[in-house]
């Protein structure tokens, strides 16, 4: 229908509102307690109109569109209505608007600046009310309350939460949490809700939640901002919940192609951003990213993207998580894609790095035959050629993705007796069940994720007794929590903060020399500074010491690419390396990281390598249909207090005497439980946000 | 009863300000909070006649009261404001001048509102005892020991504190009509 606003003639919808047929119509209209998403309840007057016919001005928001209704915007009795109004807000509001931290973005700002209003003709007193910073997420300076209730529609109607609501205080009326709870004890679920609608800076996020170099929806999201290849987790979370777990996957997959593997293994940098987690503990993500893995049935396959053969052949050097993550997402752009690995199996070090018991051959074989489906060819056993002859010899491009399989040493005394062992090596050929003999006591030198693999592998090859060495306190260990709980409950000795002085022995390596760490830092050129305890040295005998302090690439000395920092393969930010054509991904690059970096490196090798064989650097699929989701979650009593869910772990005696698998997966009812606790964050991105009179 | 059935039917006892101020104070649109002009035009409303009935009354203020419930008696979310404004609205009309005294400081004329009371000594009870002297916080009361207390006008703050302090009953509030007393003190004739 047509309606006539200041004698415009714009469209309308039945049962639409004046405001919502004005905007819509790019006709701004003040306003102040109506919300896009909110149902309008008429309180702040500010969208005061006149309508041909009426007496008094109207409120926009609550006047529903007829067909020929003739509207006056700022006719003298809705001007008056109007100002009023806002002089009104303005006298009980703080005047200091500099230090509020909405400062520039507050819709109350913007609209008095606009409509020119000021306050002076009437008392002027605000109502002071103590800033409450007790929640670590939501802040409230309820002294900058205007009462417009948007807030509390939120909590109340569109999230059903049910938290929030006009409270009567000695100092006037405010939005607040009856009772004099706090948000936990009043059952809030943090979603944001009541932060996204607010106009004014009444409840803001807390400050250190909202980081300055990441964008606005990354810091309402950090799960996702934070993960390397941006994984949907708030989405996928929430598929868990309803038990849906191959739509899960489907979430998952669209972004990475080894589910399980990295809910196995993963180093899951999004739980320590986990907002749930200033709560009390964060999401299980990465476990709950396994769960979905397990109980796939695999109906995302269905919608797997296949393009058109393009008559392109890429090469790909190195079947690791990079490498074939790479070769995935190329064949299914249509290029034909040759992978050569040198191992007898494709994996890299998911195979042949991390033990056993973490992560086992049949899941890694399961989730590599699936990727096989997309086309590419796997050679493996298969020294590659060197790039140049690659190139030479058909391939229109090609990706080294050899990672870091060479173990590295110290210089230390004693480094080169027998019984001396490097990370890489022995992992591998417990791997290959070709394991490396130990002897009763084992000491790994190193305090990361694969110093405790060796360790743990060392007590399941039967030592009797694993030293861990390290030069970081147990605070700074890269080896996770859960490594290191788990490796003392079966039996390993850590002796953090220690520095390794020698390896004693004449004839093969008979005992460690250690010496406490008083402090240990970089000084301000990155140099390693090490303050030792004197007269702290003990002799700790072993038969065995195994160096896990890094490892480095092989053979990328013959391959004609320009290194940089010894052995590691130089790439610019598009991977491209000294030679036109050639990429490289993965640890190579970057020294030995995480699988999902090795995943999101793969990713960006496989859309620069599109674009050099001429395609758009597109990879992107969809693998389930875009729904919506509910903006409602209801009200969950204790919700704040929700317990992180913990798996099924073997006990530490049995599983210290085989390979078995550690840690059992969530159960359905499990990771339906853990996903619950989901704060889900990202639904307050869906929340319209009301465009500023200077953006009409 | 309605408050404006209050104003209509005010008594010669009543001050009219004084009236408004109470209904305006237990006027459920303070504890609602739901709309601008039945939340902040009570607000509004309750400050400005309490500075009238504290004699710190603007020149101004009917318009300003005049004004805002123009809007408010047509703006307000629901009867409650509308009530309350319109009962302004008739005060205002049927008792201006009662307004415009309390604003230009001239009275309060049913003798209600205390700022506007002034204290006096009869000097007839007066024993000169000082104990009114004693309790005076401005130093506004003149005499010695069997002498008539004289209150300075000018100095008086309206406390109260002197009239709870004088045992004779001595100490007299007036509104528009003033007992007559000396201007000086003079020796007691009351024992």
């Amino acid at each position: 229908m047509k309606i006539f606003i200041d004698d415009r003639e714009i469209e309308a919808k039945e049962g639409q509102s004046v405001l919502d047929a004005a905007l819509d119509a790019g006709i701004f209209i003040p306003h102040l307690c109506s919300h896009p998403d909110l149902e309008a309840k008429g309180g702040c007057r500010l969208c005061s109109i006149e309508v041909e016919g009426e007496d008094k001005a109207v409120p926009a928001c609550e006047t529903i569109v007829k067909d020929g209704m003739k509207v006056t915007v700022n006719g003298p009795k809705a001007e008056k209505v109007r100002r009023m109004s806002m002089e009104l807000i303005l006298a009980s509001h703080p005047a200091d608007c500099t230090g509020c931290p909405k400062y520039g973005k507050c819709e109350l700002q913007s609209m008095y600046q606009y409509m020119g209003v000021s306050p002076e003709r009437w008392r002027k007193k605000s109502r002071p009310v103590p800033n409450n910073d007790s929640n670590p997420l939501i802040s409230h300076l309820f002294t900058r309350c205007i009462r417009c209730g948007r807030c509390i529609r939120a909590c109340q109607d569109l999230r059903g939460v049910k938290v929030l609501d006009y409270i009567n205080t000695p100092q006037g009326i405010r939005a607040g949490i009856p009772d004099g709870k706090s948000l936990a004890e009043a059952g809030c679920r943090f979603c944001g809700a009541c932060i996204e609608v607010c106009p004014t800076g009444s409840i803001v996020d807390q400050v250190k939640i909202m980081k300055d170099n990441r964008s606005y929806a990354d810091n309402i999201v950090p799960c996702r901002a934070t993960c390397p290849a941006r994984v949907d987790i708030p989405r996928f979370i929430r598929y868990i919940k309803n038990g849906d777990f191959d739509k899960a996957t489907a979430v998952i997959r669209e972004r990475v192609p080894f589910p399980e593997t990295l809910g196995s293994v993963c180093t899951h940098p999004c739980e320590t951003e986990c907002k749930r987690g200033e709560v009390n503990e964060p999401l299980s993500i990465c476990r709950l990213k396994r769960a979905a893995g397990v109980n796939d049935s695999g109906a995302w396959k269905a919608r797997v993207r296949k393009d058109a053969p393009t008559g392109k052949k890429a090469a790909v050097i190195g079947a690791g998580p990079a490498g074939l993550t790479a070769a995935y997402y190329l064949a299914k752009k249509g290029h034909e894609v040759t992978v050569f690995e040198k191992n007898p199996k494709a994996g890299g070090q998911c195979r042949y790095g991390i033990p056993y018991y973490r992560l086992p051959d049949e899941l890694l074989d399961k989730e590599i035959d699936a990727m096989l489906e997309s086309g590419f060819t796997l050679k493996t056993d298969t020294e590659a050629p060197a790039p140049a002859d690659l190139l030479a010899s058909g391939f229109d491009t090609v990706l080294v993705a050899v990672g870091t399989h060479q173990g590295t040493k110290l210089p230390l005394e004693g480094g080169d007796l027998p019984g001396v062992y490097l990370n890489a090596e022995f992992l591998k050929r417990s791997r290959m069940g070709d394991p490396m003999p130990v002897g009763e006591k084992v000491m790994i030198l190193g305090g990361g994720s694969v110093a405790y693999d060796c360790a743990r592998t060392a007590i399941r090859l039967g030592a009797k007794e694993v030293h861990v060495a390290c030069l970081e306190s147990p605070e700074k260990m890269t080896a996770s929590k859960d490594e290191i709980e788990e490796g003392a409950e079966e039996g390993v000795i850590l002796h953090a903060a220690h520095s390794f002085r020698r390896i004693t022995g004449t004839d093969k390596a008979e005992g460690v020399e250690l010496q406490k760490i008083e402090r240990f830092y970089f000084d301000e050129n990155h140099r390693a500074v090490i303050d030792l305890v004197e007269g702290s040295n003990q002799i700790i005998p072993v038969d065995n010491v195994i160096f896990a302090v890094g490892q480095k690439p092989f053979g990328t000395d013959k391959m004609g690419l320009e290194l940089t920092h010894g052995p590691y393969i130089a790439a610019d930010e598009n991977l491209a390396t000294s030679m036109a054509g050639v990429y490289a991904a993965g640890d190579v690059v970057t020294g030995t990281k995480t699988v999902i970096d090795a995943i999101a490196a793969g990713r960006k090798a496989a859309e620069q390598m599109d674009l050099f064989m001429g395609g758009d650097g597109d990879i992107s699929e969809e693998l389930l249909d875009n729904e919506v989701p509910s903006p409602f979650i209801g009200h969950i009593d204790g919700f704040a207090a929700l317990k992180r869910g913990e798996p099924k772990v073997a006990d530490a005696k049995e599983r210290a005497h085989s390979f078995s698998l550690v840690e059992q997966p969530f159960s359905c009812d499990q990771a339906k439980c853990e996903a619950e606790r989901c704060l889900q964050c990202d639904l307050r991105l869906q929340l319209t946000r009301p465009k500023l009179w200077n953006e009409y | 009863m309605t408050t404006l059935e209050h104003v209509k039917a005010l008594k010669d006892t009543e001050c009219i300000v004084d009236v408004l101020l109470n209904e305006v104070k237990k006027n459920e649109c303070k504890t609602c909070g739901k709309c601008t002009f039945g939340y902040e035009g009570i607000n509004q409303l309750e400050m400005i006649l309490s500075d009238i009935t504290e004699k710190k009354g603007r020149p101004g203020d009917i318009e300003l009261m005049d004004d805002l419930c123009g809007v408010m008696k047509e703006q307000s979310l629901c009867e409650t404001g509308e009530e309350i404004a319109a009962a302004v609205l008739e005060a205002i009309s049927a008792y201006r001048k009662d307004f415009e005294d309390h604003i230009s400081k001239r009275g309060c004329r049913a003798g209600v509102c205390k700022k506007y009371m002034t204290y006096h000594v009869l000097a007839a009870k007066c024993i000169g005892c000082g104990d009114c002297m004693d309790v005076c916080e401005d130093d506004a009361i003149l005499g010695k020991k069997k002498f008539v207390h004289v209150i300075v006008q000018d100095e008086c703050t309206q406390c109260g504190k002197c009239l709870e302090a004088c045992d004779e009953e001595a100490i007299v509030t007036a509104g528009a009509i003033k007992p007559r007393c000396p201007a000086k003190p003079i020796p007691c004739k009351a024992k």
